[in-house]
């Protein structure tokens, strides 16, 4: 419904409206005052009607600040001890403890340049700036338009990787995703580029997702102080707020998720175990999100992690809403107060995040996988599921434990989730074993 | 207007121009090249290149150069080129023409090409991509301006009489005009979308991409009606039917590529997830069909603002010519003088 609704809304966004309209009756009336001026008085009309760009700065999580109400003054405090942790947009600047070489943010940040001997840098802003924001946050300037959104970076979460759920991806791993791109998405291959320039970029996604990370901790730190401003020495803050954030990095490739050998069965036979698993909803249950027939049209209701919260606040002011409705005994005072708080989380919200979207489960009968089509990344995946989506893992939680499934039940997934494309799509529901038909 | 004979105005305004033409649209390519490849700052100073006079710049170093420093430097280059050929023009106007109308326009072309030039200047040293933006929708302004004038200079536009029928004349010009607006307003919008300021909203680009969109329908649907206009009423004046036959097949080339251009960019609609050559599909930032599918999409952008401006201005021509001679005045041409 939201998206609805905000799609109409397109039209009430009055002031970038009121400045094509303004655009187009200029232009008319340059058309009729002669041909003569029109290339200059175009010109005039351009700069009158472009405004100014902001310069480049790193924006704070408003939305999530606002959650957790960050008075204005810990909100400037907040941005001053992440200016001094990690710098600006065109001046980054890290700690040792962090483990990010600052040779190559720098090349990855600051405006774009390329110099006579080829050295090229800005290339975050060249080649990522303007889908997943300046500050990471996946609110670059073309992000509204794409399905899926780009990736917010600030709360570490990554979708398709080697390591253990919770984990942050490898160096590896974000390698992966920038030489091959996200077929499907609009995250696109950057394996034209040159093997330090990939380096360099995969370095300042890093820098990003540890500044907001940082951000978030800060957050909930002032949080609990309710008011005052939170004393911090400098070498609390790097071992309480930073050094976890960036050992989360520094051992991603300690936890990555090592299959054991696929037992030799006969395919046929494990293709066979994996439909059952596929379709049992007291086990693997992936016809809960991925359907009957596997299309991917099981439960389309669900949120992910970046947009669940968002959906949650909007649902608090919708009830917020609702009850000063419905309380007619309020004190004046207090019902402006309320009405006024209301309007603020609002208005941030519209400003500072995209409209909310449902996760769709993937239609697994087309044989793309975002992750990774090796036999190995799909174990991955369903071993480890999807961090930040609904999607869950059916290995144990902890290395070592005992999952929902055994390691020789997910190959068996892994051989039915392969043989999907090919198998007939009237297949599946009159196959079903009878034990799952019998529950629906 | 004088009443020189034919036979005695000079024919080199007009070839000056045409030059002029033919220089401008390759710097229209080259331009836009620069803007695609993000080359904009691939040399920081301006008018020099890395210290050197833009003329005396090592040649090797620019061939064998960097691709962003070949493009950039070579955009320069070419942009000289344009404004040596509008110098031409303008002394072989003053020489050899006696109509004030292309003395000043003339004047007027040096001034524009100069000042787009110092836009352009502006742009690097200043580093905006507001700047750029303008630099980008003046661009194919002088474009525009210069096949205006190798109209204005030709043959055809002072042996105007020859229309047979002046009866539907009108509807053509009105739509050319229109035409010729929407084409602009159009350039302006795709301006906007490709030049993205690091902090501008995702709104400005939505809001831009729907307009874009709006405008592309609106463009579809005058040609075509032009085009039948031309067609029903000035089937034998060669000189609107042949432009106006490019106008319909460069319109369908350049919706062509602009949905090209955005599969290459950001990749299919999601609503098509569902089809294997969609879901299956991977943009390559920077690949070669991605460079000249979008590049292409701009520089077509502008042939047909030129195209339409041509079947403006001749019509407008035509039906002024055939007003005077039923007595009557033309506000379009009395504005314009
Ligand atoms: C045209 C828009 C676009 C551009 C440009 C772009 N991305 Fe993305 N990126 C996306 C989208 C969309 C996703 C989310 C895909 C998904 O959720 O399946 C994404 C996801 C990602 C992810 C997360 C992958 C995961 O496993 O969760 C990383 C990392 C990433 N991008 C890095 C980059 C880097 C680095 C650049 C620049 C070199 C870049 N992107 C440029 C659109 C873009
Ligand atoms: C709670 C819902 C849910 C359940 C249960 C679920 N999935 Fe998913 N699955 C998803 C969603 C959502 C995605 C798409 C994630 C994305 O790309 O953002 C997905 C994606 C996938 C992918 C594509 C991964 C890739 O690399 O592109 C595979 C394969 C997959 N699921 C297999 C399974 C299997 C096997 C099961 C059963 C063990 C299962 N899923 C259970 C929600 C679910």
């Amino acid at each position: 419904m939201r998206s609805g609704v905000d799609r109409f809304s397109v039209v009430f966004q009055l002031p970038s409206f009121f400045r094509s309209m303004l655009c187009l009756v200029a232009m008319n009336k340059i058309t009729h005052a002669g041909l003569r001026c029109w290339p200059w008085l175009a010109g005039l009309v351009l700069v009158a009607g472009c405004g100014k760009a902001e310069p480049p700065a790193f924006h704070s999580n408003v939305v999530e600040m606002d959650r957790q109400g960050i008075s204005p003054k810990q909100e400037q405090d907040i941005a001053n001890i992440l200016g001094a942790l990690f710098g600006t947009p065109d001046k980054p600047f890290v700690l040792t403890e962090t483990g990010l070489d600052r040779k190559k943010l720098e090349q990855a940040a600051g405006p774009v340049r390329s110099d006579q001997f080829g050295k090229e840098s800005g290339l975050y802003r060249r080649h990522c700036g303007h889908c997943h924001g300046t500050t990471g946050d996946g609110l670059g300037p073309t992000a509204l338009v794409l399905n899926p959104y780009p990736r917010d970076y600030r709360q570490g979460k990554f979708k398709f990787k080697s390591t253990e759920r919770p984990d942050k991806p490898t160096t590896a791993d974000l390698e992966m995703i920038l030489r091959h791109g996200i077929p499907g998405t609009a995250m696109p291959s950057f394996d034209l580029l040159p093997d330090t320039q990939i380096q360099v970029l995969i370095e300042y996604v890093k820098y990003l997702s540890m500044r907001g990370e940082t951000e978030l901790k800060l957050i909930s730190a002032m949080a609990d102080l309710s008011e005052g401003t939170l004393e911090i020495s400098r070498t609390a803050l790097v071992d309480e707020i930073l050094k976890p954030v960036a050992e989360s990095w520094s051992t991603a490739s300690e936890k990555i998720v090592a299959p054991a050998e696929k037992p030799s069965i006969e395919l046929a036979l494990s293709i066979e175990k994996g439909r059952e698993l596929f379709y049992d909803t007291k086990r693997a249950n992936c016809i809960k999100c991925h359907g009957l027939s596997a299309l991917g049209d099981g439960q389309t209701n669900d949120y992910d992690d970046w947009n669940k919260p968002l959906h949650e606040i909007e649902l608090a002011i919708a009830s917020e809403r609702e009850s000063l409705r419905n309380d007619t005994e309020m004190p004046a005072a207090d019902r402006n107060e309320r009405e006024s708080k209301t309007a603020t989380t609002a208005a941030i919200l519209k400003s500072d995040s995209l409209p909310v979207r449902t996760i769709t489960p993937r239609n697994l009968r087309l044989g793309v996988y975002r992750g990774g089509r090796r036999p190995v990344d799909l174990f991955r995946r369903i071993y480890a599921g999807i961090n930040g989506v609904p999607m869950p893992g059916v290995g144990p939680t902890a290395p070592g434990g005992t999952g929902t499934l055994s390691p020789e039940e997910i190959w068996s997934l892994v051989d039915y989730v392969r043989s999907l494309p090919l198998e007939a799509i009237s297949e599946p529901p009159r196959q079903r074993p009878t034990a799952a038909q019998a529950r629906f | 207007m004088n009443t020189t004979p034919l036979e005695l105005e000079s024919v080199w305004p007009h070839r000056w121009a045409v030059a002029l033409v033919c220089a401008t649209f390759p710097l229209i390519w080259v331009g836009g090249l620069v803007t695609t490849y993000d080359a904009g700052m691939a040399v920081p100073d301006w008018p020099d290149t890395y210290g050197y006079n833009l003329f005396l710049y090592p040649w090797q170093t620019w061939v064998y150069g960097p691709f962003g420093l070949f493009i950039e430097h070579g955009h320069r280059l070419l942009g000289s080129l344009s404004g040596m050929l509008t110098i031409a023009f303008l002394i072989s106007a003053w020489w050899c023409q006696r109509r004030g109308l292309v003395r000043w326009l003339a004047v007027v072309a040096l001034a524009a090409v100069i000042c787009q030039g110092a836009l352009g200047g502006m742009r690097v040293i200043e580093d905006k991509v507001q700047l750029a933006k303008i630099h980008g929708c003046v661009g194919p302004a002088f474009f525009a301006f210069a096949v205006a004038l190798a109209v204005i200079t030709s043959r055809r536009w002072q042996d105007a009489d020859g229309v047979q029928n002046r009866a539907g004349l009108g509807k053509v010009e009105r739509l050319a005009i229109v035409t010729t607006f929407l084409a602009y307003c159009q350039l302006v919008l795709g301006s906007q979308l490709r030049h993205l300021p690091a902090g501008s909203a995702p709104g400005d680009f939505r809001v831009a991409l729907v307009f874009h969109l709006a405008i592309a329908a609106a463009l579809v649907v005058h040609i075509f009606l032009l085009a039948f206009q031309v067609f029903r009423t000035q089937r034998d004046e060669w000189s609107l039917v042949r432009p106006t036959t490019g106008l319909v097949a460069l319109v369908l080339v350049e919706v062509g590529l602009g949905a090209a251009t955005w599969v290459t960019k950001y990749g299919w609609p999601s609503w098509m997830a569902d089809y294997l050559w969609a879901a299956d599909y991977v943009v390559h930032e920077g690949s070669r069909l991605q460079a000249w599918v979008t590049t292409a999409h701009v520089a077509m952008g502008s042939m047909i603002l030129a195209s339409s401006l041509l079947v403006a201005l001749r019509s407008v021509r035509f039906a002024w010519r055939g007003s005077r001679a039923a007595g009557q005045g033309s506000w379009l041409m009395e504005a314009a003088r």
